[in-house]
């Protein structure tokens, strides 16, 4: 899970200044260049807010994606001095006197912090429920007519497992923490879909069985998805219960 | 009734060019493609970048506008009705609890069930026992609770959806694409001069209406154009605090105030909100008195608000229909309104503002019946019954799926 | 750029696929070991890595010294007399690292990989080091002893 600074004091009148480096690209460029900015910040500032304010305040050319503030959405995924955070929640405040601000890694850039994530989609099962059961307290029964409380999915799909982890640094074949993650959480709990999908999904050379377990995905992950122990968790199912889920007229085949 | 397959627009259909990819915009973009128009939608940052993104996530019954606001109430609890159809899986759907604490608060039951009953939004009166039950982390002195079909949705992911649906239907949609100027000429709105934030360069794109959907934005907007709307951009604070503390929204009953909702969002809780206006919604701080006061109310609500480990503080700005003079926010508003600024002497250009989240669909179908009136077609509005794609067909490549 | 073109502006060039940043030195195979921003489990897999590569070379190497066999004794003795030497026997403790790290991080990656301890990685990783480093210290003392 990646550390984040408890705000202590939100907003208020800067205190402070922090040199931001910024990556910079536009599509028609013949390279990437970084543009140097002094930023009044102050003791809660996030790195987002300090974006914002170049934007608003120094070039409003600056593209960035950002939309619910609070680690919800995922949009603002991008890294910060080489670690991948969630820029909304990531504050300036120990970050020391310069810091470097690049979009992620291993997805292709739109243009300066932005990057298309339409291949980081690509690479999910078709199907991706996004509510599930929640882990109500013991105590807490739901109301009349609602079966069971449920809740969102943890992965807000922002990227920064796929950003982190060394071999897609090597190949854009591998599906990836994320896509992996989001397959598991579909054999613990299907709302509809056939585990033997879920496991063909999972089971090629460029699936499961291509993790390393560097565990980068789980360390970078902001919303505690813990891909990589999912994606063990996978392989566990394909040793063991793979077969059982296969129709019989196709083992033999096997 | 609409298929759900419709077809791709006609060449020579009228063209509609949409400023703003907030959930109003989304919302138009999905109405004016299911009827067969062409649309192209300018956002100058991220889709939902603006307000749209940053609110609470409340899936609104209208029972907070039940007793002084019915005509919000009723279109609330219309709209969230239709978007459990349509957009389906996309909220966490526990109901929610207003919750008496005070003297005060039980003094307004009798007027928020009474009005509730009269907006017809389904309510069931709770005992503190039976509420501890459904939400064992409330205030152990609350007095009352009312159940009401509260929701929380995915505020970015569902306007998300009526934007797939755009997409494969043939609208172009454009972020990181921001208006530098209207091009008003003899009095009309032609098209806008654009800025591509991505390659840096410039163009126009032409058009038979602009609908100006950019939520507090629309003021300066309409400028471009020489008129006026009457919005006052009202932020207020959030706090997303660690934890979820709650399955169901939790409110205050009470009148409008500071930190009245708590509602969970993924692992995090949601407290909110505050109001004050300002002239630009651009530069929105997050005053420390104002998050502090989050915790004090919120935790009248649920105590452990008050030590809950805190996630994210930040402000949005609500778009709020009224006279400039008004100070706190509270006192205008909350329902939407179609302008079409033929009645100040511009043609080809209308403005969609105020409403709620919530209301997106409702807001994009008012609108849209204006505009297709305004350019002389017979489209009836489909999105009532049309079920929406998921989120995750906004970024799917258009050969993907089937037409 | 002040020019206005008639039509929305990059079409052309948001269509294209973007660049792609990737940690490593610009070859695509060298993004897995790049330490910037990495944490213990990405660190124990580059390190696993460039010992296996490094037992790949040992294993040649260790034919070839053992081919030396074929050229009679006076050669094999010539080389004893190198394999001797301090600056030898100091590759040899390199070696032992490189088993023993190998080894025990396959361990644990073994257990973690097949689902049987997922989420313990880093205490395996821990754990697993001080066992690894004892026999290091002893089998270096061992292999000094014999210089």
């Amino acid at each position: 899970m990646s550390s984040t600074e408890i705000r202590t004091d939100a907003g208020g009148p800067a205190t402070d200044r922090r040199r931001m480096r910024v990556f910079r690209f536009k599509r028609g460029d013949p390279g990437s260049h970084f543009d140097t900015f002094d930023v009044p910040v102050s003791a809660g500032t996030t790195v987002l807010e300090a974006l914002r304010w170049i934007q608003l305040h120094r070039d409003r050319t600056l593209t960035m994606r950002h939309s619910c503030f609070h680690a919800s959405c995922g949009t603002c995924g991008m890294e910060v001095n080489g670690r991948e955070v969630l820029a909304c929640v990531t504050t300036v405040a120990n970050l020391g006197d310069t810091i470097t601000v690049e979009p992620l890694s291993n997805i292709p850039i739109l243009s300066d912090l932005v990057v298309d994530m339409r291949e980081f989609y690509a690479r999910f099962p078709d199907e991706i429920g996004i509510t599930r059961r929640s882990e109500a307290l013991p105590e807490a029964s739901p109301p009349e007519g609602i079966e069971a409380f449920e809740r969102f999915e943890d992965c807000i799909e922002c990227g920064l497992c796929l950003a982190a982890c060394p071999v897609s640094a090597t190949s854009d074949d591998y599906l990836g923490p994320a896509a992996l993650a989001a397959a598991q959480r579909l054999l613990e709990e299907p709302r509809g879909t056939d585990p033997a999908d879920i496991l063909a999904f999972a089971d090629g050379p460029n699936g499961a069985w291509r993790c390393h377990a560097a565990f980068e995905c789980t360390e970078a992950c902001p919303s505690n998805v813990n891909p990589a122990t999912r994606i063990m968790q996978l392989r566990s199912a394909l040793v063991r219960g793979g077969r059982a889920a296969v129709p019989a007229e196709e083992v033999s085949r096997a | 009734m609409m298929t759900q397959s419709a077809p791709r627009p006609l060449r020579d259909a009228p063209h509609v060019l949409i400023v703003g990819g907030g959930g109003t915009g989304a919302a138009l973009a999905h109405d004016f493609a299911l009827r067969g128009l062409r649309v192209s939608l300018v956002e100058r940052g991220e889709m939902t970048s603006g307000t749209t993104g940053r609110h609470h996530g409340l899936l609104h019954s209208g029972a907070r506008y039940a007793v002084n606001d019915k005509e919000s109430a009723i279109e609330c609890i219309e709209e969230n009705t239709i978007l459990r159809r349509i957009c389906p899986g996309s909220f966490e759907e526990n109901d929610g609890l207003f919750v008496a604490v005070t003297d005060e608060d039980m003094a307004y039951y009798d007027d928020f069930v009474r009005g509730c009953t009269e907006c017809e939004i389904p309510i069931q009166e709770l005992s503190p026992d039976e509420s501890l039950r459904l939400e064992p982390l409330l205030n152990p002195d609350m007095r009352a609770a009312v159940r009401v079909p509260d929701a929380t949705m995915d505020a970015m992911r569902m306007p998300l959806r009526f934007l797939a649906t755009a997409k494969h239907h043939g609208a172009a949609l454009y972020n990181f694409m921001e208006v530098l100027d209207l091009i008003v000429e003899q009095g009309t709105v032609k098209g806008a001069a654009l800025r591509d934030h991505v390659t840096g360069t410039e163009g126009e794109l032409r058009a038979d209406i602009v609908v100006n959907a950019t939520g507090p934005w629309s003021e300066s907007v309409a400028r471009m154009a020489g008129v006026d709307v009457p919005i006052k951009p009202s932020p207020g604070v959030l706090l997303a605090l660690r934890g979820r503390l709650c399955h169901m929204v939790v409110n205050r009953m009470h009148r409008s105030g500071d930190g009245d909702i708590v509602l969970p969002q993924r692992a995090l809780s949601v407290v909110g909100t505050s109001s004050w206006t300002v002239e630009d919604p651009d530069e929105l701080d997050v005053p420390a008195d104002h998050v502090q006061r989050m915790r004090e109310e919120g935790s009248k609500l649920i105590p452990a608000v008050a030590h809950a480990e805190m996630r994210a503080a930040w402000s949005a700005a609500r778009p709020l229909i009224g006279s400039k003079e008004a100070d706190s926010g509270r006192e205008l508003s909350r329902t939407f309104k179609t302008i079409d600024h033929a009645d100040d002497g511009v043609g080809g250009f209308v403005t969609i503002t105020g409403g709620k989240a919530t209301t997106l669909r409702g807001m994009a179908e008012l609108c849209a019946d204006v505009v297709c009136r305004k350019l002389g077609i017979d489209a009836a509005c489909g999105t009532r019954e049309f079920v929406t794609l998921p989120h995750t067909a906004y970024f799917e490549d258009l050969d993907r799926r089937p037409a | 750029m002040s020019e206005r073109r008639a039509g929305v502006p990059g079409l052309d060039e948001r269509a294209e696929r973007g660049p792609v940043r990737r940690k490593g030195v610009g070859v695509p195979a060298s993004g897995w070991f790049d330490p910037r921003g990495r944490a213990l489990g990405g660190f124990a897999f580059a390190v696993n890595r460039i010992t296996g590569l490094g037992l790949v070379f040992y294993l040649y190497l260790h034919l070839a010294v053992l081919s030396l066999l074929l050229r009679g004794e006076q050669a094999w003795s010539d080389f004893l007399r190198i394999a001797t030497s301090w600056a030898f026997l100091s590759l040899d403790v390199l070696l032992l690292f490189g088993l023993l790290y190998h080894g025990l991080n396959g361990i644990r990656v073994a257990l973690v990989g097949t689902g049987v301890v997922p989420n313990r990685q880093k205490a395996l990783w821990w754990s697993l080091g001080v066992i690894g480093t004892i026999a290091l210290i002893g089998g270096a003392l061992h292999i000094a002893g014999s210089a």
